[in-house]
């Protein structure tokens, strides 16, 4: 038996599948796992993430089984389950040894390593189905001394975002300001949730930040490539390491750009932050945020029908984890 | 072109209230199957299965900024809250009013696009032209590229309804009542033909731009969401076949995307209205909604789940075992060799898990534990399957035997209180007795100490 020993990432787990095949070894023989847990007569050979690599592990599963398909093993590689690893190897090798045509990966759902990838990933779209709609953000200040906050390890962040800002002010009349959300899901929706609303806010500068994995999203405004190619390239901060994120947005939604060339450069870059971040804690609402923020839970309050009343359902729909995070169901608003 | 002057001095939070208020009862859906990725530059796109922002304490849910222009109205609809014979506040917005709400509020997240209605000021013509100003505003001037539902008003002028189909993802003609007698009763100034005008109109629009796209990619959509209408559950008294017969010629004849049904709500006290002391009609709306994706989804025919002579849904049993029941002849379906289309006739077996049944299979036989991860509700689908020529368990497939375990342990008691029981009677199955039955009592009955 042979243990292959991933990180958490996607992209050490692909690096393993190829290196499964390079080696040749038969797949019964091969295990992915990503805990430090022993196992008796195996031989354990930690993984180093591979950029070529996982390169062309992509494009093989992207030719193979489509895009769809590609996004589901990508989703089902987001789930914090310690099993994934070893179900996505087998889930290709599955499809590539059945030879499954474009769309059909997940159709032999009999087998246990393909259902276990298959509800894998259907936990993780549901998630990001409900985090899509429940991520509120908040319009927040970009004041001067929030950069000297107690010497922040985010104050390069701030510097980028006040630049953007300043643009932002210089192209149109009246200042574009940050959007700010928090988000703690289950799983490792960044990677979606950012395309998705990068699509959706071209013009606006919002981070993200999961919490729970202290990690942020951060989308500049549209036109001003010059100094993003600035500053995503340094990154000196201690607290926070920036990721290549261009090519990590690249390789889900964009990616095929590939083939397609035309498509435009993803503009949002993810950034983990160590445990003393503390960055995001002193922000500021803008001025009219409280007014929207009023207005939007008067309205969930006016738009419910009385005699319709269905608190369970309501729970059903919207689970509590999610209110923590939610305008409208904070204590100090009027519900 | 006058403009709006009602409640002129309210706060935004006021006609919001108001206006919101007024709005609730109409049903939308931001899942129109369309797609439309961001364009580089304005704010906003589209999904195709739609997203829910939030649920309200009804439960249902909050995807769109659901509000009136206006609840000024001229028409003296029995059902309506803001017919004008109500004494109730009234309020107004203006188009900028409501640019900037559905920008701040979709830009915050909140919510998936705007729900545009309104009351009737003045005529139909002028509130459609009011309606569709907005909505160009909306579009061109904040740049707003997000989903957007609005009602098309009957009566209005046709060209107004094609500008506005331009410039919004969905439109909807409320047909308020199923039929022209109801509608007669209640509305006495709607007429059915002026509703299912600009519905036809609408339909021959989307059409018409069908064709114009495959000619000219770039061609401005027309309605791409498709349109929708809305009915109201028991404020008259027809039947759940008409109702059903009339949903399904809308999406045969009007090729509707959906049919909202909406429980009446008392709001207004009149003699003309039906009283209800238990509330809305939930169930029946629950269950007309089942038959309506049992229309669209699994190919069955109105006619096929009520008749004349059953006018009405079991309250016990959902349309489709209803129909599973009295139509025994059908089954037992053998899960390995059934075509897709009598797998989806199979209580239990949705549109998901027969498609991944019939995926499956390809690679060899399936059995029970197996049909059960592919998600297959067995509770429901054991009496009507076999695999591999076996049942799961020794099943009968007696109509009584089957409606008996489909519904004894939903609602026993209610069961047992009409007076229908089928089962053995035991000492526990007084109404009255609510206990829990403990394994040492049974053991006394049985050996006869109690």
């Amino acid at each position: 038996m042979t243990v292959y020993q991933c990180e958490d990432s996607m992209e050490s787990v692909f690096t393993a599948v190829y290196r499964a095949y390079e080696e040749k070894r038969p797949p019964e023989e091969v295990s992915l796992s990503m805990t430090d847990e022993p196992m008796l007569f195996a031989e354990f050979i930690p993984v180093e993430p591979d950029r070529e690599r996982t390169r062309k592990v992509v494009s093989t599963l992207w030719r193979n089984f489509g895009e769809d398909d590609y996004l589901k093993i990508c989703m089902a590689l987001a789930a914090p389950d310690p099993e994934k690893g070893q179900a996505v190897y087998r889930t290709i090798v599955h499809g590539l040894r059945d030879k499954c045509r474009q769309g059909h990966l997940f159709d032999d759902l009999k087998d246990d390593y393909v259902r276990k990838t298959f509800e894998l990933a259907r936990g993780v779209l549901r998630e990001y189905d409900h985090q899509r709609g429940f991520l509120r953000f908040k319009e927040v200040e970009l004041i001067q001394d929030c950069r000297n906050v107690a010497e922040d390890p985010g104050g390069e962040l701030w510097g980028e975002f006040s630049l953007c800002a300043d643009a932002g002010a210089s192209r149109e009349a009246g200042a574009r300001s940050v959007l700010y959300a928090r988000i703690g899901p289950k799983n490792h929706l960044l990677t979606f949730l950012m395309p998705h609303f990068a699509d959706r806010f071209p013009g606006e500068n919002f981070i993200i930040y999961d919490e729970s994995r202290k990690i942020i999203g951060i989308h500049p405004a549209e036109g001003r490539e010059e100094e993003k190619g600035e500053t995503s390239g340094t990154g000196k901060g201690e607290g926070i390491r920036k990721e290549q994120c261009e090519r990590k947005g690249g390789s889900f939604r964009g990616s095929s750009g590939d083939a397609a060339g035309e498509q435009k450069p993803m503009t949002w870059y993810l950034a983990s932050c160590g445990d003393g971040f503390t960055a995001l804690d002193g922000l500021r609402s803008s001025g009219r945020e409280l007014a929207y923020q009023e207005l939007f839970t008067y309205f969930c309050l006016k738009i419910a029908i009385r005699e319709r009343r269905n608190l369970e359902l309501q729970r059903n729909m919207l689970p509590l984890r999610f209110r923590e995070y939610m305008t409208e169901f904070q204590k100090n608003m009027k519900q | 072109m006058g403009a709006l002057t009602v409640g002129q001095g309210m706060t935004l939070m006021e006609k919001l209230g108001i206006l919101a208020d007024a709005a609730k009862y109409d049903v939308a859906c931001t899942s129109s199957g369309v797609d439309r990725r961001g364009n580089g530059h304005s704010s906003g796109n589209c999904v195709a299965c739609g997203i829910c922002h939030s649920f309200s304490a009804d439960g249902r849910c909050i995807s769109l900024l659901k509000i009136l222009l206006t609840n000024e109205c001229i028409y003296d609809c029995k059902y309506c809250i803001n017919r004008c014979s109500n004494d109730v506040p009234r309020a107004a917005f203006t188009p900028d009013e409501i640019c900037t709400l559905t920008m701040e509020f979709y830009r915050r997240n909140y919510i998936e696009g705007l729900f545009l209605s309104s009351g009737i000021v003045q005529s139909p013509t002028f509130t459609m032209e009011l309606i569709c100003r907005t909505l160009w505003l909306l579009r061109s001037r904040y740049r707003f590229n997000g989903y957007i539902h609005v009602k098309a008003i009957p009566g209005a002028d046709p060209e107004l309804i094609r500008q506005t189909g331009f410039l919004a993802d969905r439109m909807s003609v409320n047909l308020e009542l199923p039929t022209a007698e109801g509608l007669k009763s209640l509305a006495p100034n709607k007429h059915r033909r002026n509703i299912l005008t600009p519905m036809r109109q609408i339909q021959n629009g989307i059409h018409a731009n069908r064709n114009e796209l495959a000619l000219y990619r770039s061609a401005p959509r027309f309605v791409s969401g498709g349109q929708s209408t809305q009915m109201i559950i028991g404020a008259t008294g027809e039947s759940d076949y008409q109702i059903l017969e009339v949903a399904q010629s809308l999406y045969r004849k009007f090729e509707l995307k959906r049919v909202f049904y909406s429980a009446f709500v008392r709001v207004n006290e009149d003699r003309a209205l039906p009283a209800l002391p238990g509330g809305p009609p939930l169930l029946r709306e629950h269950r007309l909604y089942q038959a309506d994706w049992l229309l669209r989804f699994y190919g069955f025919q109105a006619e096929e789940l009520l008749s004349e002579s059953r006018p009405f849904f079991n309250v016990l049993l959902d349309p489709k075992e209803d129909w599973a029941v009295r139509h025994l002849e059908f089954f037992p379906v053998e899960i390995n060799r059934a075509s897709y289309e009598q797998l989806l006739r199979v209580p239990g077996v949705g549109v998901k898990s027969a498609k991944r049944i019939v995926a499956a299979r390809r690679n060899g036989n399936l059995n029970f534990e197996q049909l059960k991860k592919l998600g297959v509700v067995m509770k429901r689908a054991l009496y009507f399957i076999t695999c591999g020529g076996r049942m799961m368990y020794r099943t009968k497939l007696e109509e009584d035997y089957i409606v008996r375990n489909l519904t004894c342990e939903r609602n026993r008691i209610q069961f047992g209180s009409e007076g229908m029981t089928y089962r053995q009677m035991s000492l526990f199955d007084d109404g009255r007795f609510q206990r829990q039955v403990t394994p040492q009592e049974k053991l006394q009955v049985a050996v006869g100490q109690i």
